[in-house]
């Protein structure tokens, strides 16, 4: 038999005096509720055209807080949707054909170019306050947060072992406690570590989603982004400074409170009981809180209002149970039943018709307004962007193939980088933009080819990663063989790393390709120092139409790039997975 | 105890499931059968014969294409609240503890606060786990595990216990301590559970478990035989009326398993089973070494370390290929069998193939591919297989298929291009190189 690792006997709670860890938990709860306040306070703040940004440092931390708290908003939102969306694809099959390819094409469209629509339709709701930028800066960040979320849940779902799920029937639990403590925590890995991917995401249109035109208006909010680009239009570069290492320190703290105490809690909802390889991660602020007592006080306390509420609710329990039948009796009956099932299926199915109708309506009124050379302009702008995209990822594969070989080989340099690397992902490409831009200049490169590296910039790490899980992926018994039968390197990275690499890296292909279209909106069309900076594509002709105020061709060139990322993704890059995972996929 | 009212009853089930590849699977067909009170039922029969299906549908945790299922009478409606069960893999929640996840079913049955501690705590004392109640399953050995499966079960004083191949996982000691525990809480009248309901791969342990066994046929599944079994608890497993029993289960199942005495449809072409080339000359050469090149299918499946079904599959292969013939239960190696093994590989091969070639599955196969000039689509094939064997997953089928073809040089597979081609037929070349 197996030795057993005896729990540690449990202290009873609220004995120990408080330590240092309660009072630093204390603290930050201060810190938290002051800054919801504060932002509270900045939300309802009456709406003033292009608020002042004030670039002095001092100012800083407070941007910086406003700008995390509405990546922590969105976040939550994100969650929220997730939730509900992943649930409804899993149970429902007519809701999976619907949903899934939704969110295919909603994750692969360059939803910036919606921003202007959702601004103005958000400020002509809330017309005297803030709240309307502010609630379009957060469902921006939202967009480029929920789909690989929901697309987790779901998939996680879907691999839910069908013994759990009848163990928690014939326990007789209804749906919701199934849900809350079967299909949440076996999703929570999933959850967390694409939660982190999505943060990440998130902060990549900061600086437009804070401050952007549209016409001639200028839209502002306080946050780090709007710092960045008053602070470029200014051409002050101390303040530029200033804002890339709060960035940092942001992301840097939002890893280690946030993201690694979590990851390494998340630890305990694994439904297969390896160990995943390596050691267990570790976390100092999960250690620090575990050993504070406030927490597990906090969990008495809570049991215990718990309890009182279920006293309290005891009274009214009899008549509900009475009463919830018969209110249920209708849904029961229209869900069971085929005749009304039937009609309810058939008027859902007229609704998304209709709703698709009225869109596709709509998006011809406003195409039908372009002319030939218009057409003939947005399709040579993309066949430019096309080829910078693909020249991206050419580049960014150049680096991040033998780079992520290298790093994934050696469990040690993977450990020791992979933190590193993920901080570094997670800063905002947009933001280095300017820089790149200014050292192009200087060696005499034009934007042109520059967008080339700004786009590289923006999707190189997903291929690093996937290449990276993917090598330290290698069963060691097939590196032994290669060790054994003593292969010169070249023959060990072709016959061994470069095919089991391969799958990954077309994965990578797909999201750096993707990060690489949307990045090109940002890329070929800046404003630095003052001056306009403009190469011919389809990003700068999506930012010179929305700082025009052009809806029509805003609205073409939106369609343009969705059809052709979508089309690229079914066509090409699916086939290439296709081949790629049965040709080279080591799991048979 | 004496068998009382019929507690459970399924009455002319179907049910049906559909396969991701589209493909209709029937899992039972007008299956009918009853439990009754004080009854310990073991439900047996090859893989795919639907067991577990009639396992949870008398759980309610599915509901039948067609026919119903009563409890006490009346049509289930939902999960049985009477009922609880134990999982072949467990089916614990590993972020909870032992002693919560023995508390899983209580709370929706109303048992609260200290009945419901006093509840767990005689539950887990039960299966022998005391000390472990503030464990995660992950600090468990598989037995321990199952243990916490069982407390989870009796928690609830079910009046009936479906045990889904409860001992499946476990090594040969656990399950001997295990399945005798079991037969001790069924009849201690304190755990209130008097009706035990167990899917089983093993004979000895329906033998040892149950007052009535079932043996069910696949393809889809049926009932095709019941056994009594009036041993006296607690079954002794060396006694001679022991192994008497289990001699005239192994009898039982050889008749059902073995050449399918009448199919339940007619069909033309015979599915091969779906086993490895290996595996058939492992059998041969396990039979060269016994005596007069003979044994009883089920010391065979003992000898080689494998189960009855997975070897009745292996002789049922030979015996198409005419190498060994079963009269009753015994499998006798023939004459062709006794030269094949003394051939070398490459003669073997030619005979493979020319037994193959008459083999009906293959020699439509060989047809199709004659027609279509020695080479067809992966598709196609599979299409045909479908329309066949609906009730066999074409994939593998066809993956069979390809080893024996390959293996007797009579077919071979392009994976890339997704073409079966025949060998040795003049325009295969062509259509390859192309």
């Amino acid at each position: 038999m197996k030795t057993l690792r005896f729990p540690p006997a449990l202290a009873p709670p609220g004995l120990r005096r408080l330590g240092l860890a309660d009072i630093a938990i204390l603290c930050l709860l201060g810190g938290v509720i002051a800054m919801v306040v504060s932002f509270a306070r900045e939300f309802e703040a009456p709406f003033s055209q292009a608020v002042r940004i004030d670039l002095s440092p001092a100012a800083l931390p407070k941007y910086t807080l406003y700008s995390l708290s509405r990546g922590v908003l969105a976040l939550l939102i994100s969650y929220l949707f997730a939730l509900g969306f992943g649930w409804a694809a899993a149970t429902s099959r007519a809701a999976e054909r619907l949903l899934l390819p939704l969110l295919d094409i909603l994750q692969s469209i360059p939803v910036l170019g919606f921003l202007p629509g959702l601004v103005l339709g958000l400020m002509s709701l809330f017309p005297t306050r803030n709240v309307g930028l502010e609630l379009a800066a957060i469902l921006m960040i939202f967009t480029a947060q929920a789909w690989n979320l929901a697309l987790s849940f779901y998939n996680s779902l879907r691999a839910l072992p069908q013994p759990l799920r009848d163990a928690c029937k014939v326990a007789g639990w209804p749906p919701g406690r199934t849900f809350r403590q079967l299909e949440v925590p076996a999703a929570a890995q999933g959850l967390v570590w694409n939660g982190m991917l999505s943060m990440a995401g998130g902060w990549f249109f900061l600086m437009v989603n804070e401050a952007f035109r549209l016409g001639n208006h200028d839209y502002r909010l306080p946050g780090i982004g709007s710092f960045m680009s008053v602070a470029l239009d200014q051409g002050n570069s101390q303040a530029m400074a200033l804002a890339i290492a709060a960035m940092v320190v942001m992301i840097v703290c939002v890893d280690q409170l946030l993201w690694r105490p979590l990851v390494v809690w998340v630890e305990k909802f694994r439904l297969d009981e390896s160990s995943g390889g390596g050691p267990a991660p570790s976390s100092w602020v999960l250690d620090f809180l575990r050993r504070a007592r406030l927490p597990r006080r906090a969990a008495v306390l809570q049991r215990r209002a718990y309890r009182r509420a279920r006293r309290a609710a005891r009274p009214l329990e009899r008549p509900f149970r009475a009463v919830g039948p018969i209110i249920l009796r209708g849904p029961r009956f229209a869900f069971e039943h085929p005749v009304p099932r039937k009609i309810g299926a058939g008027l859902a199915i007229a609704a998304v018709a209709a709703a698709a109708a009225l869109g596709a309506w709509r998006l011809w009124l406003l195409l039908a307004q372009l002319g030939w050379a218009e057409w003939g302009e947005l399709v040579s702008s993309a066949a430019l962007t096309f080829i910078r995209v693909m020249g991206a990822v050419i580049v960014s594969t150049a680096w991040a193939l033998p780079a992520g070989v290298v790093i994934g080989r050696s469990p040690r340099l993977a450990r020791a980088l992979q933190p590193v690397i993920q901080v570094v992902a997670s800063f905002p490409a947009p933001m280095l933009f300017p820089l790149v831009i200014l050292l192009f200049e200087r060696i005499g490169v034009g934007l042109g080819l520059g967008a080339v590296a700004l786009m590289v910039l923006a999707g190189q790490w997903y291929i690093l990663f996937n290449v990276i899980s993917a090598v330290a992926a290698i069963p060691q018994q097939l590196k032994d063989a290669t060790t054994v039968f003593r292969l010169p390197w070249l023959a060990r990275w072709r016959s061994l790393y470069l095919p089991a690499a391969f799958p990954a890296l077309v994965t990578g292909w797909v999201t750096a390709a993707g990060g690489a279209w949307n990045g090109s909106i940002v890329a070929e069309y800046m404003n630095v120092a003052g001056r306009l900076q403009v190469t011919k594509g389809l990003g700068s002709l999506i930012s010179n139409a929305t700082a025009h105020a052009n809806f029509p061709l805003l609205a073409g060139g939106i369609a343009l790039m969705s059809l052709i990322v979508v089309g690229w993704n079914r066509v090409v890059w699916r086939s290439l997975m296709g081949w790629a995972q049965s040709r080279f996929g080591l799991e048979t | 105890m004496t068998p009382g009212a019929v507690l459970l009853e399924a009455q002319h089930v179907t049910q049906r499931f559909r396969l991701p590849n589209g493909q209709n699977l029937e899992a039972l067909r007008d299956v009918s059968l009853a439990v009754r009170e004080h009854e310990v039922v073991a439900l047996v029969g090859p893989s795919g014969c639907g067991k577990s299906t009639l396992l949870r549908l008398f759980a309610g945790l599915a509901r039948p294409v067609d026919g119903k299922v009563l409890y006490r009478g009346q049509s289930l409606d939902g999960v049985l609240g009477a009922a609880a069960m134990v999982f072949q893999t467990f089916a614990l929640l590993p972020w909870l503890t032992v002693a919560e996840n023995v508390t899983m079913g209580l709370e929706a049955r109303g048992v609260d606060g200290a009945a419901r501690r006093d509840a767990v705590a005689r539950a887990i004392n039960l299966v022998g786990l005391d000390g472990f109640e503030q464990a995660y399953p992950k600090e468990l050995s598989g037995g321990m595990k199952q243990r916490v499966g069982f407390a989870r079960a009796l928690a609830v004083a079910p009046e009936i216990l479906l045990m889904d191949e409860p001992f499946g996982m476990l090594d040969p000691l656990t399950t001997e301590n295990l399945r005798s525990q079991v037969v001790n809480l069924w009849r201690d009248p304190a755990t209130g559970v008097n009706t035990l309901v167990v899917v089983t791969h093993s004979v000895e342990e329906a033998v040892f478990l149950a007052g009535r066994v079932v043996v069910f046929g696949s393809n889809p599944g049926h009932v095709r035989e019941e056994m009594v079994n009036p041993l006296p608890y607690p079954r002794q497993e060396r006694s001679p009326e022991f192994e008497e029993m289990v001699d005239r289960l192994h009898a039982i199942l050889t008749a059902t398993l073995l050449p399918e005495p009448a199919p339940a449809t007619p069909q033309r072409l015979v599915p091969f089973p779906r086993v490895h080339v290996s595996e058939v000359t492992g059998l041969l050469d396990h039979l060269l070494t016994r005596p007069d090149g003979k044994g009883p299918v089920f010391e065979l499946a003992e000898d080689l370390g494998v189960d009855y079904d997975r070897m009745s599959a292996v002789v049922r292969a030979a015996e198409q290929l005419g190498w060994v013939t079963t009269p009753g239960e015994i499998v006798q190696l023939t004459a062709a069998g006794r030269e094949v093994m003394a051939m070398d590989d490459a003669a073997r091969k030619d005979v493979t193939r020319a037994r193959l070639a008459k083999q009906p599955l293959f020699a439509r196969l060989v047809g199709m591919l004659k027609e279509g000039d020695g080479a067809v689509e992966d598709e196609e094939v599979l299409a045909d297989l479908t329309i066949y064997f609906p009730f066999i997953p074409a994939e593998s089928l066809f993956a069979i298929v390809v080893e024996w073809g390959r293996y007797a040089e009579l077919l071979d597979h392009d994976a890339d291009a997704g073409r079966l081609t025949l060998l040795g037929w003049e325009g295969a070349a062509e259509a390859r190189v192309e």
